[in-house]
């Protein structure tokens, strides 16, 4: 038997997931209205090795502020079915995943169009299911406002249950509490049999779910601590579902920057750190919190108390955590944040990174890591030909693909 | 005089396809659909429209706009249309799918709004009783009215990219919907940025009568079910004396005949409807058949090639140029 080796995904993210990315002298600034910007990325994974790319999504603006949204790229952007979809005919191996969420589509609908995408890619669909915390996005989908955090999941969970059945061709029929379907899906299933499914809430409800219908799980951690104890509680869930630990991947995301030596890539990182305007780092902060108003606490003063809130209830505690055991001001974590958006941040040589990559991925904390490149191209390429060969050279990684699906990549079972 | 005036000058060819299968035909691949949709293209043809979905079973391994963004990567010119429902979908969602769509096409795509109700979706759509005809008309233009509105949510010029200063866009010139109606309320604005070609081209098909008048005024092109040639030729009259009334230059709306191509496709018989019908083209609607495409696609597309009667895109490689159409409503 092969030594077990890392899955790795590239988190796709316009001009790059640094809140300043776009404004980097070498970034493509219009790489939300550039399909051949995507296709060039897709490629680059590919030639990588990578197991997918992956599309965060979120159906309307990610920030309420309009002069604060109009100093990010992040308003506009490619819907990302229908990039997935394209980047399906421009690439051969590497998985495609893409979010969409089960408060604002009907199972019937998302299971042709995942499905669809599972076929244009001869089997390399995934499916991210978010319920969606942000009032932005519930204003464009009716008048009656954000629902309760166990509403969406009560929803989430009869729609994952209900996809779950069309894809697998179970028998059809269903009549639920937010959902009828009456006829089988009519799309035949591809050469991987159903798209993975992927998950990334990491509340309670959250894991339950994931435990419950996951093939893959995104998550946030910033010590070995923090996501070793994430790992065991989602592995630990499994039993009672059915399920082996090896059923699912757990993939926490990692914001890298690599250079040859670690001045340089500190170096590389402050000059992003620089670009970013205080009023939109603390705007961000904000809306991570779920709260609207962080921006009349004073900026160098402490992080104030917060209400436990209706949105993403697991981010902000692992904000508020980070805050007050680094002592740092609103500034200090609002810039701290935008960089990685809550996610960990490694910045240092190859091996540097390589080392730290290992250390989890051995230590029973990660099965992989979903990369979260600073700005698009550069830190791309930085870490597919630097550190990308590292892990292959210590045997931690693929130097070619074994199969051609999703499934086969992720070493994942057909769901029948 | 361009050879097309032999056969009807400035007429608009579109090819329909139907990649729904139902039993004992075939399912088409990938490769199948892309090489007609290719060879069209080269013929010149204006613009292919996919339906998404039928009446009764069917089987396709392609979902119509996933199918899209595919075609887009391997075809140039040629106008790529599909059919969405507004029972299937959401206005926001979809409006989003399509300005996305048409920013991967460089500003080559379409939405044919069917205006039929189809039992069959809503049974698979949560809703198992559907609309009374009256309502499901009101939504479908409500929802046809707000994914309109958030085509326009970003001014043209809204896009700065100004890294020195800081300034991504302009927030002047993004735009609330703040739509609040009797089925749908949606704030917008959209997070995809403005159409290449103004706006995705708007389509709309089994129009009844009581359909006619918000076609006349809301639709770019119209696809007419097949009739005979002097039918047709009222048909289209009326939609563009309506869309008269409706302050609308009647050269604003495209009207295509539908004429369905058998397996033994007839090329005489098309010169006589080009040559005939009142209206500004045709819609060839091709079968789901690999046999009855590869007959079509090396005897009828030649020939209109020869004859110069397909090539409008030559007016430019958009497909509201194609078509002759102005920017959105």
């Amino acid at each position: 038997m092969s030594p077990r080796q890392m899955k790795l995904g590239l988190f796709l993210w316009a001009t790059g997931h640094h809140i300043a990315a776009w404004r980097h002298p070498k970034a493509h600034v219009t790489a939300g209205i550039d399909i051949d910007h995507y296709i060039q990325l897709a490629r680059t994974a590919e030639a990588a090795k990578f197991d997918m790319i992956f599309c965060e999504d979120a159906a309307g603006l990610r920030e309420a502020n309009v002069n604060i949204a109009s100093q990010t790229s992040r308003s506009i952007g490619f819907e990302p079915i229908s990039l997935l979809s394209a980047l399906a005919a421009q690439t051969e191996r590497i998985g495609l995943v893409s979010t969409a969420s089960t408060s604002y589509n009907e199972p019937y609908g998302l299971a042709r169009t995942f499905a669809s995408l599972d076929n244009l890619s001869g089997g390399r669909a995934g499916w991210n299911l978010v319920t969606s915390a942000s009032p932005i996005e519930a204003a464009n989908f009716g008048a009656t406002g954000l629902r309760p955090h166990a509403d969406r999941y009560a929803r989430a969970r009869e729609f994952a249950t209900v996809i779950a059945g069309l894809w697998n061709r179970r028998a059809a029929g269903h009549d639920g509490e937010s959902f009828s379907v009456r006829d089988p899906l009519d799309i035949p299933p591809s050469p991987q049999g159903a798209p993975v499914m992927v998950q990334a809430g990491a509340s309670d409800d959250g894991k339950d779910l994931a435990a419950r219908t996951a093939d893959v799980v995104f998550s946030a951690a910033q010590t070995f601590e923090d996501a070793k104890a994430f790992y065991d509680d989602l592995k630990g869930r499994l039993a009672a579902y059915g399920r082996q630990p090896d059923d699912v991947k757990i993939m926490p995301g990692v914001a890298p920057v690599v250079a040859a030596t670690e001045a340089e890539a500190r170096a590389k990182h402050d000059e992003l750190q620089e670009l970013i305007p205080d009023d939109v780092g603390v705007a961000l902060l904000s809306s991570y919190l779920s709260i609207s108003d962080l921006g009349r606490y004073p900026i160098d003063g402490p992080l104030p108390e917060l209400p436990e809130s209706e949105g993403m209830k697991s981010r902000q505690a692992l904000v508020v955590e980070q805050a007050r055991r680094d002592g740092l001001s609103i500034r200090g974590l609002a810039r701290y944040f935008a960089g990685a958006r809550g996610h960990w941040r490694l910045v240092g040589t190859p091996t540097q990174i390589a080392d730290e990559l290992q250390a989890r991925f051995e230590g029973g904390a990660a099965d992989g890591f979903n990369v979260m490149p600073s700005w698009f191209p550069g830190e791309l390429d930085a870490f597919a030909t630097l550190v990308v060969p590292e892990l292959q050279r210590r045997g931690l990684f693929r130097k070619d693909y074994e199969g051609r699906t999703l499934r086969a990549h992720l070493g994942l079972k057909r769901p029948f | 005089m361009p050879v097309a005036a032999e056969w009807g000058a400035c007429m608009h060819l579109a090819i329909s396809l139907n990649i729904a299968a139902t039993d004992g035909q075939t399912i088409l691949d990938f490769g199948q659909i892309s090489s007609v949709v290719g060879q069209a293209e080269a013929a010149g043809v204006d613009m292919v429209v996919f339906s998404d979905s039928s009446d009764g079973p069917s089987s396709s391994p392609f979902e119509a706009t996933t199918l899209l963004a595919a075609l887009a990567t391997v075809t140039d010119r040629i106008g790529l249309v599909a059919g969405a429902s507004t029972l299937a979908h959401q206005p926001y969602n979809l409006a989003r799918r399509f300005a996305s769509l048409d920013i991967i096409s460089h500003g080559r795509i379409g939405w044919n709004a069917t205006l039929a109700q189809n039992l069959r979706e809503a049974a698979n759509f949560s809703r198992p009783e559907g609309f009374s005809d009256d309502d499901f008309r009101r939504r479908a233009q409500e929802f046809i009215g707000i994914v309109q509105g958030l085509w326009q949510g970003w001014d043209a010029d809204a896009l700065l990219f100004d890294q020195k200063a800081g300034r991504f866009h302009d927030p002047d010139k993004m735009h609330l919907l703040d739509h609040k109606g009797e089925f749908f309320s949606v704030r917008g604005p959209l997070n995809v940025a403005r159409s290449p070609q103004d706006a995705p081209v708007l389509v709309m098909s089994d129009l009844a009568e009581a359909d006619l008048d918000f076609a006349s005024r809301a639709a770019d092109v119209i696809l007419i079910e097949e009739q005979s040639a002097e039918a047709a030729e009222a048909t289209c009259a009326e939609l563009k004396r309506r869309a008269l009334a409706a302050g609308r230059k009647p050269a604003a709306l495209t009207a295509l005949l539908t004429v369905a191509m058998g397996s033994k496709p007839d090329a005489a018989r098309l010169r006589t409807l080009l040559g005939l019908n009142g209206c500004d083209g045709l819609t060839l609607a091709l079968p789901a058949d690999v046999a009855a495409l590869e007959n079509f696609a090396d005897r009828v597309l030649p020939e209109l090639r020869r004859h110069g009667i397909a090539g409008q895109g030559q007016q430019g490689a958009m497909l509201r140029a194609h078509l002759g159409l102005g920017g959105a409503k």
